[in-house]
């Protein structure tokens, strides 16, 4: 490609610190969000007798904790890749950005996005759904605004991967790239909360 | 530089006028959009006035247009529909629109010295995605079995499937989502913009109050929203997916087990900032306009800032006082109330710092200084009648009657369309490049504030005597009969109210079009957004101006005979 060869400026430092800020404060805002639904979880748990529901069929735990490690191994992989992309021209960007730990982040994450679908269908199957219970509202309610959150990121990270493969970033414009793989942390936090809510306590 | 991120002047139409994202251009859509909807839920008023002072009269010549089913007549589940869209639509597409779209989107740039908001295209989505919810709002009014019935609260069991059948509910709630989504979008621009792109000079100390105001009322935009957007999520999903978030066992048949009380929880959450996020503006605006036009630096510049910062950190702990008659524990109620409370202490340093600004003032009673004024009255009157509905032992009385229904009117509602209309008239100038003519904005503000103090004190007095709010037709029940001959003094004094509202409507076309020209500077006034040329440049400013004065240096003794006002790119000359 013709455009490795050009080599663009770097991206201002006050650029760089407006961008980040402004997702931060997406961040804080979406933490709202979430902690919301945490708030109702918490409600309506605290108001049922037994928890959780005893005869009745569960979502697999041994799946669940393999969904937790793939996301937990995603966002690091993508950690690593960031780090390798920064500070570096787009020369040098698309040699390590699309490296393996950035390949690695990717398979893991639309790994995540399987392993989700199956609990769903796995719950599905033993005839519980949406409208089953209390149980079934929280579990498939607070997952699918989750899995939305999975949706966005991977779409982005997926456009992300195209712009590095087409040399976009690097030093100049960091600041995109790395909000998206903030975004990516984010749905990771989010759902090792949501483990620990509805599998460990 | 702090301005130097720059988009160039766009060419094509759509992109000029339509989609485009000069926040100068998003604040004229703001406001056009505002004052559409201002009128719609003013409509919706009048309509509810009309059945409370004639119950089942059919309403005379709209009345077969609107309602031809039955012949003119309101039905009960029409006049559930009228309030509950009257109440959504005025604070999330009339009110919020003007005073946080509008003026936020026209005065941050300008007046602290940037050259557009600091995510132009992230504007340009707020504005669509505002404008998006409040289509979907508008269909709903005419889908089968109608628009929701569940006041502007949504309360669930009234809000679920168990009680609104129709669709009309899901896309209220649908509309409610997207307008917050739309705000949320506008808080974290204004607060980044505030943070990272104030000209040189302009420190934290010389920010205009109105910017002060906006900022704060952003961080509780991007805090506080994301709560109502997930009750929402939950209310849809109840509605649609079969969920029972807060559906209770005793409704519903081999399922439920939710809470409608957690709903009540998660909307006051929200609920209760939301009140400030539409009064902080407002607060901002006056302490400026109040200085302006009373020629002095506004008293307290400090202490104001402060106050309207506690009360941004007290809205957040506040809520339960709209829940007292839930069954709150009595633990809980009275830290709210006390709480509550807490919050008229900055509320009265604003008060009194405003009377100290223009006391001994040399006041222009320009119209938006009256308009200014008519705030810091109508607000009184809401904040010394909000005692009573913080005091657990009056609020169990007073709930859900006529007495909330005044003072929420008076604190929130008045309070910031009066402060949306000074700011309009204010900016209207720089805006348009024309004057409003002041006789016709005298006469819009005088037959605006007799009314509408009338229609809520009125209001006050029914409430006391026990009227309770959304009730169809109050002549049934013999305790209320004797109030009737009150009810329609009220509504004649609310349609006073509405046809005052022509004025403003004729004043601002005919202004926009064939006022006066304005000058740069016609209040002179020293901010930052005056000091460049009328009509603006695309860019604002050629070059980014250098604060050396603080925002309101008026009759400084150093300045010159004859002048009064120093802007505040001058140095102060020494005495």
């Amino acid at each position: 490609m013709t455009s490795a060869a050009i080599s663009l400026p770097k991206e201002g430092i006050k650029s760089r610190v407006n961008t980040t800020l402004g997702m931060v404060f997406f961040i804080g805002s979406w933490s709202m969000s979430f902690g919301t639904l945490f708030l109702a979880f918490a409600v309506l748990r605290q108001r049922s007798g037994v928890w959780p529901p005893v005869g009745i069929a569960l979502p697999s735990l041994p799946m669940a904790t393999l969904a937790t490690a793939v996301l937990i191994a995603s966002s690091v992989a993508f950690h690593r890749a960031l780090q390798g992309i920064d500070a570096k021209d787009s020369n040098a960007v698309r040699a390590d950005g699309l490296g393996l730990p950035w390949i690695i982040g990717l398979v893991t994450g639309v790994a995540f996005a399987l392993l989700q679908g199956w609990l769903w269908m796995d719950l599905m199957a033993a005839g519980r759904n949406p409208s089953s219970g209390l149980y079934e509202s929280l579990f498939y309610g607070l997952t699918w605004v989750h899995a939305l959150h999975v949706g966005i990121g991977l779409l982005s990270l997926l456009w992300a991967t195209i712009g590095l493969a087409a040399g976009r970033y690097g030093s100049h414009r960091f600041s995109t790239i790395n909000n998206i793989v903030i975004f990516w942390h984010f749905v990771d936090v989010v759902w090792i909360v949501l483990y620990l809510a509805f599998f460990i306590f | 530089m702090s301005g130097d991120h720059i988009h160039a002047e766009p060419t094509n139409f759509f992109r000029k006028h339509v989609f485009s994202v000069d926040h100068k251009v998003i604040a004229k859509q703001f406001l056009w959009f505002g004052l559409v909807w201002l009128g719609i839920g003013g409509i919706m008023a009048m309509l509810i006035r009309w059945q409370l002072a004639n119950p089942g009269d059919p309403v005379p010549v709209i009345g077969s247009f609107l309602f031809p089913r039955t012949g003119g007549v309101i039905d009960p589940a029409t006049y559930n529909t009228l309030f509950t869209m009257h109440g959504t639509i005025m604070i999330f597409l009339g009110l919020t629109p003007l005073i946080i779209g509008c003026v936020g989107n026209w005065a941050i740039p300008l007046m602290i010295g940037a050259r557009d908001m600091i995510f132009p295209l992230l504007n340009c989505l707020s504005f669509w995605t505002v404008f998006a919810g409040g289509c979907v709002g508008f269909y709903s009014l005419f889908v089968p079995l109608g628009a929701t019935e569940a006041g502007w609260t949504g309360y669930p069991t009234l809000s679920t499937t168990v009680n609104g059948l129709g669709s009309g509910e899901t896309l209220w709630a649908i509309a409610v989502f997207l307008i917050g989504a739309s705000s949320i979008m506008g808080g974290i621009n204004y607060m980044t913009t505030v943070i990272r792109l104030r000209a040189p000079g302009m420190t934290w100390g010389r920010l205009p109050l109105t910017v002060w105001g906006l900022f704060l009322t952003s961080a509780l935009n991007v805090l506080f929203i994301p709560v109502i957007g997930s009750a929402m999520l939950l209310l849809i999903m109840d509605r649609v997916f079969g969920t029972t978030f807060f559906v209770p066992a005793s409704i519903m048949q081999g399922g439920g087990g939710g809470d409608p009380i957690l709903y009540q929880h998660l909307f006051w959450i929200f609920g209760h900032p939301e009140v400030y996020i539409l009064i902080l503006p407002a607060w901002g605006i006056i302490g400026d306009l109040l200085s302006f036009f009373a020629r002095k630096p506004a008293f307290g510049y400090r202490a104001q800032v402060g106050a309207m910062t506690a009360v941004t950190v007290l809205s957040a702990v506040v809520y339960g006082h709209h829940m007292f008659t839930t069954g709150l524990s009595a633990m809980l109620g009275e830290s709210f109330m006390l709480l509550t409370m807490i919050i008229s202490v900055p509320a009265e340093i604003l008060f009194f710092s405003w009377l100290h600004t223009i006391w001994r003032g040399n006041i222009r009673f320009t119209v938006p200084m009256l308009w200014s004024v008519g705030v810091i009255f109508v607000f009184g009157l809401g904040g010394l009648t909000g005692i009573y509905c913080a005091t657990i032992g009056t609020d169990i009385f007073l709930h859900d009657t006529y007495f909330i229904v005044g003072h929420f009117h008076l604190t929130m509602a008045a309070s910031a369309l009066f402060a949306a209309f000074g700011a309009i008239v204010f900016f209207f100038p720089k805006m348009f490049g024309r004057m409003m003519s002041p006789l016709l904005g005298k006469l819009h503000f005088w037959l605006t504030i007799i009314p509408l103090v009338s229609v809520f004190c009125m209001m006050f007095v029914m409430g006391y005597a026990g009227m309770p709010r959304r009730y169809y037709d109050h002549t049934s029940m013999e305790f209320l009969a004797s109030l009737q001959h009150m009810n329609k003094a009220a509504t004649h004094m609310a349609f006073l109210l509405g046809s005052a509202q022509l004025i403003f409507v004729f004043n601002f076309i005919k202004s926009r079009w064939f006022g006066k020209p304005a000058s740069t500077n016609p209040w002179e006034v020293g901010t930052l957004d005056w000091q460049t040329e009328t009509p603006l440049p695309h860019y604002n400013f050629k070059d980014i101006p250098t604060v050396v004065t603080g925002p309101h240096e008026f009759s400084h003794p150093a300045l010159p005979e004859g002048r009064d006002w120093i802007s505040m790119t001058e140095e102060l000359p020494s005495a």
